[in-house]
């Protein structure tokens, strides 16, 4: 794989205070005799978390909801790993390689047990991928459908047999469908697996009670020793995201993440925490349903794209802590397209005049679907007012999540504004959000030449190949307008100064591998 | 012993609450379907499609009519089956174990506090109505009354939580595991919600006591040279006992219901959080199970309120 379109590794930016307490610390350990980076972090302690939502399912392959990562990569390793700033996919449990454009072959890590004792092997990945692709609860099934056949090859080996060439198959095995689970427990369990989960990862199942607490304890037999460092991990669900930064504050949590950015002058405010940002994924974007008048429109699509001040907009409502999004990806990532991101400078002028071609020289209304929490609110008013200057007019209807956005995908309103969360390859994000008949492009419709690109996007191995198909796609759904990107949001998280090693990674979900507690 | 007239009464007023219980289910049940949103988009995920949704809607049941969901719902509600949620697949029942402990230690405190603080208050103004002691103590009265719960509660907590250190500022600890740190986490959350209650109870008190102490009667036990403590203990606040416990009991249902907010802003997993995280997400098994249980709550409170009645004053049946 070409090295050359992995842009520069995205250094987590730290707050001031915080990057002075790090070279503080490496001055400190440099002191001491050893060099900052052979110091072996302290093992033991338990890590208290404050996690703002309750995960849906422990078992990766029924759960629905996005927050649930944080919890299931404790507690299950994955085929496929990525790196941290570029998710670029790196060997987990497997080594992979395509003999063929149609095989997969995983290559499995040896010696590797299942919290129950049971061994990791050929058979169990097999069984995992065949329940994600067949069973009647899988949530996953969508991401292996281009899977015909699992066989197991040799006792540490299963290959995939596929129907097309799908490259973005590493990827896709470094999220939910990667996570193995113990069959064993599967077989015991059956539908109670949610609530049971036996994985092979750092950390073993100890307890959940719904919207209270989930807690893991060390898995001693963990195949690798250079993560894993505290005993236990304590996710203490707080829903409300200003109280569980309090509970850090007040020191009965040891950290709490994925906050938005209006709580950032208060993690200034409290004198002993420590605050990491980084850019994820997360794109806060208006969706558009373009088999609706006038958003089938394309020139009324292109005003919009033109009449949004991202720049503003990430300086209004995010302190800052975002990037203007000119596609549905980040400028860091292997993918980003230079050519798209250069369509739509910010131009009231254009939009007006836009909208006059396009027959509407008294502007729009739009109806849009929105939702009620704070940060909603704040984006919508400053949107409203950009598009405002242009003539877009935005009647808001606000609701719960679950009932705006079932309502907008049931052709409910013109657009929402909502977010997307992200997926570890970007031929998902484009697959399920503007493929014909996708549950997420609301229109339901895309020309035969983005299908078809999207098909190709997943043939190449080779990420320079595959970038250059992202880039004609990333052409047409921005030439296209089919959504208008706002904004990227950074991962904002708080936690005292005695945790020490957290990494935030550029997908959002946080892992607490590295983690340990001083 | 209870007299068999009021046996009775206990008997009529538990087979009252079975149409109770049926009407206030039915109606969330009702209006959870009416509020648009769909719980099988949620248990779909990120990856939804429109073939997942059909098939897990099939699956538990939610393309069935309204009636037939209430129905099933209902038949296993009366053998003590609260189902599961349809969100995590945690026991209903499992839930509501574990949070109404909670919710029920922060109600019962506020209303001893409510009392505790309120009585007295309420005794003092009414023994000088009129001086300054009642004109103070009416006015904090009224600030009691006018400040939001949640509003005091977060005051309370950046003080003496996040400045101070000297009390939890989130969660809760069940009483059983350990009585001392239960209470030290249950007392702001109980300050917050009695704050209104001792005003209220103060101002009730006072203006019965007030009334009963200016009456004809309490003239004639003055004229025949009963002492003044004596009438305030004895017979002022024996004839206002009926009054206090109507205003008692209706505050325990309405701090029962603010618990909603005050747990919100606490982070305690009780009743009101479940309930809320339920209805948001169209959990409906879980939003009937607490809902079911509320009733009960609230019905028995009125049940004990009614046989207090009767036996402060005979009178009543």
């Amino acid at each position: 794989m070409s090295q050359d379109l992995i842009r520069a590794p995205l250094a987590s930016m730290l707050d001031r205070r915080s990057f002075l307490a790090l070279v503080g610390a490496a001055g400190a350990a440099t002191l001491a005799g050893g060099s900052a980076m052979a110091a072996e972090p302290k093992r033991g302690g338990v890590l208290r978390l404050a996690a703002s939502i309750n995960p849906s399912s422990l078992d990766p392959t029924t759960g629905g909801s996005g927050f649930d990562h944080c919890y299931l990569w404790t507690m299950y390793d994955t085929l496929v790993e990525w790196d941290y700033d570029t998710l670029k996919p790196k060997p987990g449990l497997a080594k992979w390689s395509f003999p063929d454009p149609k095989t997969m072959v995983l290559d499995l890590q040896p010696n590797v047990k299942f919290h129950d004792g049971a061994p990791l092997d050929a058979e169990a990945v097999k069984f995992n991928l065949d329940r994600s692709r067949q069973d009647q609860r899988s949530n996953v099934k969508a991401d292996l459908t281009s899977v015909a056949e699992v066989v197991v090859t040799g006792p540490l080996q299963v290959t995939l047999k596929l129907k097309n060439p799908d490259t973005a198959l590493p990827a896709i095995l470094s999220d939910r469908c990667g996570m193995i689970i113990s069959p064993t427990a599967v077989k015991t369990h059956g539908a109670a697996s949610d609530r049971n989960p036996v994985g092979a990862g750092p950390w073993k199942f100890v307890s959940w009670a719904d919207n209270q607490k989930v807690v893991v304890a060390r898995n001693d037999n963990y195949w690798r020793k250079d993560r894993g460092f505290v005993d236990g991990i304590e996710f203490n669900v707080i829903p409300e995201q200003a109280t569980g930064l309090r509970s850090v504050v007040a020191g009965q949590n040891d950290m709490t993440f994925s906050l938005p950015a209006r709580l950032k002058p208060v993690i200034a405010k409290a004198k002993e925490l420590q605050s990491i940002s980084a850019p994820t994924l997360y794109c806060i974007q208006f969706y558009f349903n373009t088999k609706r008048k006038p958003l089938d429109n394309l020139k009324v699509r292109q005003a919009i794209n033109f009449a949004l001040d991202r720049d503003a907009f990430v300086r209004a409502t995010m302190a800052g802590l975002g990037e203007a999004a000119t596609m549905t990806l980040p400028k860091s990532h292997w993918a980003w397209s230079e050519a798209a991101s250069k369509l739509y400078p910010h131009s009231v002028e254009k939009a007006k005049k836009l909208l006059e071609e396009a027959g509407f020289p008294q502007g729009i209304e739009l109806t849009v679907g929105a939702y009620t929490d704070q940060d909603s609110v704040r984006r919508a008013e400053v949107l409203q007012e950009q598009l405002g200057k242009a003539g877009i007019r935005l009647k808001f209807t606000r609701g719960t999540v679950a009932e705006i956005s079932a309502n907008f995908f049931n052709q409910g309103y013109d657009m929402l504004l909502s977010a997307w969360t992200g997926r570890p390859d970007p031929s998902m994000t484009y697959a399920l959000g503007f493929d014909k008949g996708a549950y997420y492009n609301a229109g339901r419709e895309a020309t035969e030449e983005l299908s078809d690109l999207i098909r190709r996007s997943r043939e190449s191995e080779n990420l320079k190949e595959r970038a250059a198909v992202f880039d004609k796609i990333q052409q047409i759904t921005m030439g296209q307008a089919l959504s208008a990107p706002v904004a990227f949001q950074y991962e904002l998280s708080a936690m005292t100064p005695k945790v020490k090693g957290y990494r935030p990674n550029l997908l959002g979900k946080p892992k607490f591998e590295f983690v340990s507690l001083e | 012993m209870l007299a068999p007239a009021k046996r009775r009464m206990i008997r009529r007023r538990l087979l009252q609450a079975i149409p109770v219980i049926i009407l206030a289910t039915f109606i969330v049940f009702g209006l959870l379907k009416l509020v648009p949103g769909d719980i099988a988009v949620t248990l779909a995920g990120d990856n939804a499609t429109d073939a997942r949704i059909a098939e897990i809607r099939t699956m538990y049941g939610l393309d069935q009519p309204f009636l037939v969901q209430y129905g099933g719902w209902l038949m296993k509600a009366v053998q003590g089956d609260l189902s599961k949620s349809l969100l995590s697949g945690e026991a209903v029942l499992t839930s509501i174990a574990r949070c109404l402990p909670n919710t029920m230690l922060i109600v019962v405190l506020a209303l001893m506090l409510a009392m505790a603080i309120g009585i007295p208050l309420g005794i003092l103004a009414a023994s000088r109505p009129g001086g300054w002691v009642d004109g103070f103590v009416m006015s904090v009265a009224s600030l009691g009354v006018a400040i939001p719960n949640f509003w005091l509660a977060m005051l309370l907590v950046a003080w003496l939580s996040l400045s101070m250190g000297w009390l939890p500022a989130t969660g809760s600890v069940p009483f059983t595991e350990n009585p001392w740190e239960s209470l030290r986490h249950a007392i702001l959350p109980a300050v917050a919600l009695a704050s209104g209650g001792i005003a209220e109870v103060a101002r009730q008190l006072r203006s019965s006591l007030v009334e009963v102490l200016s009456s004809q009667q309490v003239r004639t036990l003055h004229a025949k040279g009963v002492g003044p403590a004596s009438i305030l203990w004895k017979h002022g606040l024996k004839n206002v006992s009926v009054n206090l416990l109507t205003v008692i009991s209706l505050l325990a249902n309405r701090i029962l219901a603010a618990t909603v907010v005050v747990e919100a802003v606490f982070a305690i997993p009780g009743m009101g959080s479940l309930i809320v995280h339920a209805a948001v997400q169209r959990d409906f098994p879980v939003v009937q199970g607490v809902v079911f249980v509320m009733v009960l709550i609230v019905v028995s409170i009125n049940l004990l309120t009614d046989v207090l009645y009767s036996v402060l004053d005979p009178r009543i049946s």
